[in-house]
């Protein structure tokens, strides 16, 4: 005796689909933000720009400190605020890439309509914007610490042979070069509050661009006309952020303060919008 | 199952969708038609919650969308073709998606296969055709084996294969108990692929019922007659029911008789007959008279060239 098969049945029409399975979580989230960043060719443009600005320009400033002094002394600073100098030199266009990489994270979806699948994936909005902060900070400020450190070992042959060393352990040293990095990170978190904001490219990244490189100037050129605004010239994003590393007019930490507060406001914007805009 | 109560959606001072009700049941193809610019898509949009509605509210399987835990595994959303970065490939495109729902690799592949994407996966989507483009997002919409299927215009820009591949899908996952909401301008494509019919006017339904009734209760079933002696054929079956036109020379369409009086009244005077056919009415002509007066944006007689210069 043999079972009859009938194989040419169709499956019997059931009366409703439950669905199964794993379902919305942040570490998916952020899997899937690295996955984004990682499936674009301009994440790796970018990045290789920021690691290879940084290291040139590092070797440019390296000779032309030692071909015109022979110590650190004779510009009245010492061997650690030399190397964090010229490791660090190379980091202002950096800063620019990073801007433009944190401003392109958000509106390319926007601009491609990839952002009505990320929406619709993750339909209270603010966590895929969370995800995307976090993930985009991390691999900013790890691509921002490598090139200061890189930047500071291919720099230390080149002043060793005017006998200035510095050892990269040293707390005058190494804290300078983590803000460095920490501030990289945080301009391309700022960035993508602006590019949520904003929600287009070319506007986000004037926005961003005139934030870091013509607000400080516009501003330092007023307060030769209204002497009050020279008291606001610290607080702005980018002095603020060089302030926080190397402190004249206040401490670190209340540079460091008003940067986040920069950061904040951006990205709090951009969440309350994101959450309030028809996609 | 997709419950729609009061649903309106304002843009500015334009009432894109007005207080619709309707319920998008499990088990069949429910489709959804209507003009362009009736309120189709800003409906689906605000099903998953990209657009807010102004007043009113859906539900999508017992909830809002947004209240979901799993929502791609709730709903499968197809809104258009172009909601891919153009700069990333099929594959990761899918990997992203699949990522935030921890939906393992082994399911974007199987959804890459199921929709004929696998020579072109690797590819980067800003090279597709609207085809593949289409397909990508089908795949997308799947991802999750969603309980619930939205498809906007899903056949838009398909090969005649990939149009006969969506309808067998979409007849396939209504029997397994989903729930499927499909748009589509195609009324040949519509009537054969589904079981009921949601047509929206203006930002109103205006009809919703299955698609026999639709097509019933809207147009007429006609008779096509081929004769040389037209005009004597006319007089001889004119009466107040019944509607004669003059199609072409020698080809009348009359609604309002069976094919068995017409014959057998032309037999009986002597006119000679080269053609008698049934014509029964279709989705097309049914849907055409529903929403002859919704049409937003009408095409205009075409006028000559020496009329305009006029």
């Amino acid at each position: 005796m043999s079972a009859v098969i009938n194989s040419t049945q169709p499956a019997a029409a059931r009366a409703s689909f439950v669905p199964t399975g794993s379902g919305l979580s942040f570490i998916g989230l952020l899997r899937s933000e690295s996955i984004k960043v990682w499936s674009l060719r301009s994440t790796y443009w970018s990045f290789s720009l920021v690691v290879l600005a940084s290291l040139g320009i590092a070797v440019l400033m390296a000779f032309a400190m030692t071909s015109g002094v022979d110590s650190a002394g004779a510009m009245g600073i010492d061997n650690d605020q030399l190397f964090v100098m010229v490791a660090t030199s190379g980091l202002s266009l950096g800063q620019l890439i990073v801007a433009v990489l944190g401003v392109l994270s958000i509106s390319g979806e926007y601009s491609s309509g990839m952002i009505r699948s990320t929406l619709t994936a993750v339909p209270n909005r603010l966590p895929a914007l969370w995800a995307k902060v976090f993930v985009l900070f991390g691999f900013t400020f790890a691509v921002g610490l490598f090139s200061v450190v890189g930047s500071f070992l291919v720099a230390t042959p080149i002043l060793g042979a005017k006998g200035m060393t510095a050892n990269l352990f040293d707390v005058g040293v190494i804290l300078p070069l983590l803000g460095n990095a920490l501030f990289l990170g945080l301009i391309a978190v700022f960035a993508i509050g602006i590019g949520t904001i904003v929600r287009s490219s070319a506007g986000g990244i004037a926005t961003v661009l005139g934030i870091i490189l013509l607000l400080p100037t516009v501003v330092a050129l007023f307060s030769l006309l209204v002497e009050w605004v020279a008291d606001i010239v610290p607080f702005m994003f980018t002095v603020a952020g060089s302030e926080m590393i190397t402190p004249t007019t206040m401490e670190s930490w209340q540079a460091f303060l008003v940067v986040l507060a920069w950061v904040v406001v951006s990205l709090g914007a951009a969440a309350l919008l994101l959450k309030r805009r028809d996609a | 199952m997709i419950q729609a109560q009061s649903l309106t959606k304002h843009y500015g001072s334009k009432t894109a969708v007005d207080a619709v009700d309707f319920t998008v049941q499990p088990g069949k193809v429910t489709g959804f038609l209507g003009p362009n610019g009736a309120g189709k898509s800003t409906t689906m949009r605000m099903i998953v919650g990209l657009d807010r509605p102004s007043a009113g509210s859906v539900i999508v399987n017992g909830k809002p969308y947004h209240e979901h835990k799993a929502p791609l595994r709730e709903v499968g959303v197809l809104l258009d073709a172009k909601a891919v970065h153009t700069g990333r490939s099929a594959y990761n495109h899918l990997r992203a998606m699949a990522a935030t729902h921890s939906i393992p690799t082994s399911r974007v592949h199987e959804v890459i296969n199921l929709t004929g994407l696998e020579s072109v996966a690797r590819k980067r989507v800003g090279g597709f055709s609207l085809g593949m483009g289409q397909r990508l997002g089908i795949a997308a919409a799947l991802l999750g084996d969603p309980a619930t299927l939205i498809l906007d215009e899903p056949v838009n820009g398909l090969d005649p294969e990939g149009v006969q591949w969506v309808r067998k899908l979409t007849k396939q996952l209504a029997a397994e108990g989903r729930t499927v909401l499909l748009s589509s301008h195609l009324m040949s494509e519509m009537a054969l692929t589904a079981d009921h019919i949601i047509v929206l006017g203006r930002g109103r339904v205006i009809a919703d019922a299955s698609v026999a009734d639709i097509i019933a209760s809207a147009a007429q079933n006609t008779v096509r007659v081929r004769t040389p002696h037209t005009a004597a054929l006319a007089s001889l079956l004119a009466q107040a029911d019944v509607t004669i036109t003059n199609l072409e020379q020698d080809v009348l369409e009359i609604s309002g008789l069976t094919v068995n009086e017409i014959g057998d009244r032309a037999a009986a005077a002597q006119i000679s007959l080269h053609e008698l056919t049934a014509v029964s009415a279709s989705l097309e002509d049914a849907y055409m008279k529903l929403t002859q007066n919704e049409v937003e944006y009408r095409t205009g007689d075409t006028q000559t060239e020496a009329e305009v210069a006029r």
